[in-house]
């Protein structure tokens, strides 16, 4: 990897965590899913495919994670970015890449924390152009200066991982051998169940509960992949839904 | 909460307007942009919601340093709620401010109730139906195309959550500025997202089922030697011959069990990792 590549990827990382491009929750729900930022990534370093691949792998693991209220339980952003670029550099498969994306992640609620600690003490200064009653200089303390703490946060950690990282992976690859290779690849296949866990923490409820088990034969027996899959149940919910009106009411839910 | 003053002087408000489009389109969009760009625990968005307020006391207060400094310190209070459905805050604030300008009776007290007001109830709606399904559902409709290697996937991904958050966003700023709190809180009850969030976990179950089927993958490698040198392969000659993806089912709801019950995601993560570096070493897997 080169310096400038390293440089791009820091740059995707504070992006993400960023208002720009997409706003503050369109960021969130955009560059900072696997799924996107991996993209990103794999263009940075010439294989948007490879890219794409290894961050909808990572973003397995964190289809329904939500955040809020102000915590973060996992920087996925992290997971999928930097876990995509070390995945490509060091030419490991999807499954394997997952597992060294997830450790990232939580290193990464480190930078959640801290920024969100950090930010607190530029209220005060939010306070003293209130008493000033200055609104033209309101964006030095919500852009400026927290933007730049994120950016020396996010910037720095992601780019030096990044660049160093890329250039003794490959070596850390090899020297570990292809046990290892294949244990992570056993436990990247697993973790995904970790992710759907949680997603079906928040849907796994009352009635629909029987759909998960429909949707899990049908792919199964069938091989319907997901696309398919959900346009078909796209359907069956319409009527389902109109069978169930014509009963009275949807209040049992 | 003071709703029905400001549902009275929303309603009866005079055609003409002190602020222009852009005044509210901007508010709008500082909203979008920076409500959470100096997030922070002690007014989590109040800095954000001070930004979004700049354009329109730039515009009521010009020359009225006094009140100036007045709406600049009500609009930096405490707020956290969700940033789409936020919006409709921001549209009523922007409306009272407007009203407060033209000689109604507003003190702080009537913002900060509504702001405080409305902020659960949003967020309540908010934050489940984008974040628990919205995302999920479109990420899950994209993410098998992506691991099939489409990079039109997480593009089309990424335009079609972009339209439609900006579209609800700004739909819900103008109800709010047009027509007060009431509507809005009488939208949150309505049963139509109550319908919307029952068919979506119902797609959502479905398609959560599909992914277990598609994307855990837990093989087992145990083979048993049977008679004259013939080897017996438990996964693909037991396993899947009952059920594909059994093994997988088992797994993810064994997680799902031990989530439910209070063990942390990073424990189940390190029971993971522990039953695969083991069943991986002795050749279970």
């Amino acid at each position: 990897m080169s310096v400038f590549q390293a440089i791009l990827i820091g740059l995707c990382y504070y992006l993400a965590n960023s208002p720009w491009p997409f706003g503050g929750m369109g960021n969130y729900a955009i560059l900072y899913r696997p799924l996107v930022g991996g993209f990103v990534v794999g263009l940075i370093l010439g294989d948007p495919v490879t890219g794409t691949v290894m961050g909808a792998t990572i973003n397995l693991m964190y289809i329904g994670f939500i955040s809020a209220g102000g915590s973060m339980p996992s920087d996925m952003s992290l997971a999928g970015i930097l876990g995509t670029a070390l995945a490509i550099t060091g030419g490991i498969k999807a499954e394997a890449a997952l597992a060294i994306a997830v450790p990232l992640g939580l290193l990464g609620t480190i930078f959640w924390v801290g920024h969100m600690t950090i930010n607190t003490a530029f209220v005060p200064l939010a306070e003293k152009y209130a008493d000033e009653g200055k609104p033209e200089k309101v964006w030095i303390v919500n852009i400026l200066l927290p933007q730049l703490t994120v950016f020396v946060m996010t910037f720095i950690p992601c780019f030096l991982a990044a660049y160093f990282g890329g250039a003794y992976i490959q070596d850390a690859i090899n020297a570990l051998g292809g046990d290892v290779l294949r244990i992570l690849g056993i436990i990247g296949g697993m973790l995904p169940a970790v992710g759907i866990g949680m997603t079906l923490l928040a849907i796994f409820k009352g009635e629909a509960r029987v759909f998960f088990f429909l949707g899990f034969l049908l792919a199964a027996y069938l091989k319907v992949s997901i696309l398919p899959l959900s346009l078909i149940f796209l359907c069956i919910t319409i009527v389902y839904m109109q069978l169930k009106g014509k009963e009275g009411g949807v209040a049992n839910v | 909460m003071s709703d029905q003053t400001s549902d009275i002087i929303v309603a009866d408000k005079k055609k003409e307007s002190l602020l222009t489009k852009k005044d509210l389109i901007s508010a709008w969009l500082n909203w979008m942009y920076y409500f959470q760009s100096c997030y922070n625990y002690e007014r989590m968005q109040g800095v954000g919601f001070l930004h979004s307020m700049s354009s329109v006391i730039k515009r009521l207060y010009k020359d009225d340093p006094e009140e100036r400094r007045k709406a600049m310190k009500r609009h930096i209070q405490f707020i956290n709620t969700e940033n789409a459905f936020g919006s409709a805050i921001v549209g009523l604030v922007a409306a009272m401010e407007e009203q407060k300008k033209k000689g109604a009776q507003l003190n702080d007290d009537a913002f900060t109730s509504i702001k405080t007001g409305l902020m659960g109830p949003l967020a309540g709606v908010g934050d489940p139906l984008w974040q628990g399904v919205a995302i999920p559902l479109l990420i899950v409709f994209f993410i098998g195309l992506a691991i099939d290697g489409n990079v039109i996937a997480p593009i089309l991904y990424s335009i079609i959550f972009f339209v439609l958050y900006y579209a609800v966003g700004y739909w819900l700023m103008k109800l709010g500025y047009n027509k007060g709190s009431e509507k809005i809180l009488e939208m949150m009850e309505n049963g139509a997202i109550k319908k919307v969030m029952t068919g979506a976990g119902i797609i959502g179950n479905a398609v959560i089922g599909g992914l277990v089927a598609n994307y855990v993958t837990v093989k087992t490698a145990i083979q048993i030697e049977q008679a004259e040198g013939k080897l017996f392969v438990l996964q693909t000659e037991l396993f899947d011959k009952i059920m594909p993806g059994m093994l997988a089912l088992g797994l993810t709801m064994g997680c799902y069990w031990l989530l439910k019950k209070g063990v942390s995601s990073l424990k189940v993560i390190l029971l993971i990792v522990a039953v695969s570096v083991i069943g991986g070493l002795t050749g279970i897997f």
